[in-house]
């Protein structure tokens, strides 16, 4: 990697280190307070972000998230008003890396107040961010915004469904593409998932992967497959032999 | 660490080693996904930790305070409001940062109001949301959010 894309990929770091470099310069002594407050926030942030990160692996390996998603349908009631908020909730990643997977729920069946319960969970009431809110603001605080919120969910998910028909929703449009195989660059992370996979079918430019059009070959099919399933915010469609994109 | 550190640590290294257990694959796979995903949120987290030093270093206390504090707590918390929706930051350093404002003295009415627009309300993923469910849909939901994201940090108020 360049000199130059470092900068780019750590922009915020660079800027915060310069101001640093120019504080140690004018007032030193403000600059080690500054440095030795961080410090006690940093060995704290150490202490929670293994839990967060096993939490995750933990949560990604052992629960069968298709079980959950056949059960959301419109007349699921209120199990499928607390599966969508389990199913949420127990997901990692951004909200917009909720955006592609609720789409296809919405087109497999699941109802408005689901995918409305889907999203807020999933934005507000992670499980492993849960240790985080109770580690830097106290346990009663994470507690009494985790009981609110899930109050409010519910509440706004049930005003979406009757204010939002489900067809207009279904009308909004995913982009269609001639390729065989489709990157939505608006979701992609650039965790290189797919690269690990298959570095002959995919690559990894300016953050965002790129599909190398000549290293597809037929026989690979069942393992695109699976990089598309892989792909933590379902970035990848994979348009079979028939036209349906995946 | 403290006991809730702790306890925290030993319930996490249970649940992986069930999931070990479980199937080896299939854990190793994940670790691989979550390493992705936090690995590129690592440099943010030091650099915002590090923004930290600095508010708390140069700021004054007694100014968090009187901007932040439980005087004028409707307009901070309308402000902390609007502040959640339009940025774009990881929760997980959302949480040391308002925690770090609290503890000199921040009002927790705009401390929720901001993190709860921060997570459920996204000005920037906008275009995103109306592209994959059409216009009504994101506008309702992120309205709906927002109102209740001042519901949610007013109650907290009140029962805190």
């Amino acid at each position: 990697m360049t000199f130059t894309n470092v900068m780019k990929k750590n922009k915020l770091m660079a800027i915060v280190a310069s101001i640093y470099l120019i504080i140690f310069v004018l007032m030193p002594e403000k600059a080690a307070i500054a440095v030795s407050n961080s410090t006690y926030y940093l060995i704290e942030m150490v202490q929670i972000l293994p839990v967060i990160f096993l939490l995750t692996v933990a949560i990604e390996a052992l629960i069968p998230k298709e079980t959950i998603t056949k059960r959301l349908g419109e007349k699921s009631g209120f199990l499928g008003n607390i599966l969508s908020l389990l199913l949420g909730s127990l997901s990692a990643g951004p909200i917009y890396a909720a955006f592609p997977i609720s789409k296809m729920l919405l087109s497999k069946g699941a109802s408005v107040s689901n995918i409305v319960i889907i999203l807020s969970s999933w934005a507000v009431i992670k499980i492993p961010m849960l240790a985080n809110e109770a580690k830097f603001l106290g346990v009663s605080f994470m507690g009494v915004r985790w009981v609110l919120t899930v109050i409010a969910i519910l509440i706004m998910a049930w005003i979406t469904e009757k204010l939002v028909d489900k067809k207009d929703m279904l009308k909004a449009g995913t982009v269609e593409t001639d390729n065989h195989i489709a990157i939505n660059k608006d979701y992609c992370i650039g965790c290189g998932i797919c690269v690990k996979m298959m570095p002959q079918v995919y690559e990894i430019i300016d953050q965002k992967a790129h599909v190398i059009e000549a290293g597809i070959k037929p026989c690979d099919d069942a393992m695109i497959q699976k990089t598309a399933e892989k792909c933590p915010t379902h970035a990848i469609a994979v348009k079979r032999k028939g036209g349906a994109v995946a | 660490m403290d006991v809730f550190t702790l306890s925290f640590w030993g319930i996490s290294l249970a649940l992986v080693g069930v999931s070990l257990a479980k199937s080896k694959e299939k854990t190793f796979e994940a670790m691989k996904k979550s390493k992705g995903m936090m690995g590129n949120m690592l440099g943010e987290i030091v650099a915002i930790i590090f923004v930290i030093g600095l508010v708390l270093t140069f700021i004054p206390p007694e100014s968090i305070k009187s901007v932040l504090g439980s005087e004028n707590t409707f307009v901070s918390s309308i402000i902390g409001a609007v502040v959640g929706s339009i940025t774009l930051i990881p929760a997980f350093v959302a949480f040391p940062l308002v925690g770090s404002l609290v503890n000199v003295g921040a009002s927790i009415i705009p401390a929720v109001a901001f993190l709860t627009t921060l997570t459920m309300v996204g000005v920037v993923t906008f275009p995103l949301e109306k592209k994959e469910f059409g216009v009504k849909f994101a506008l309702v939901r992120n309205l709906l959010s927002f109102v209740a994201a001042l519901l949610i940090a007013m109650a907290m108020g009140v029962i805190l």
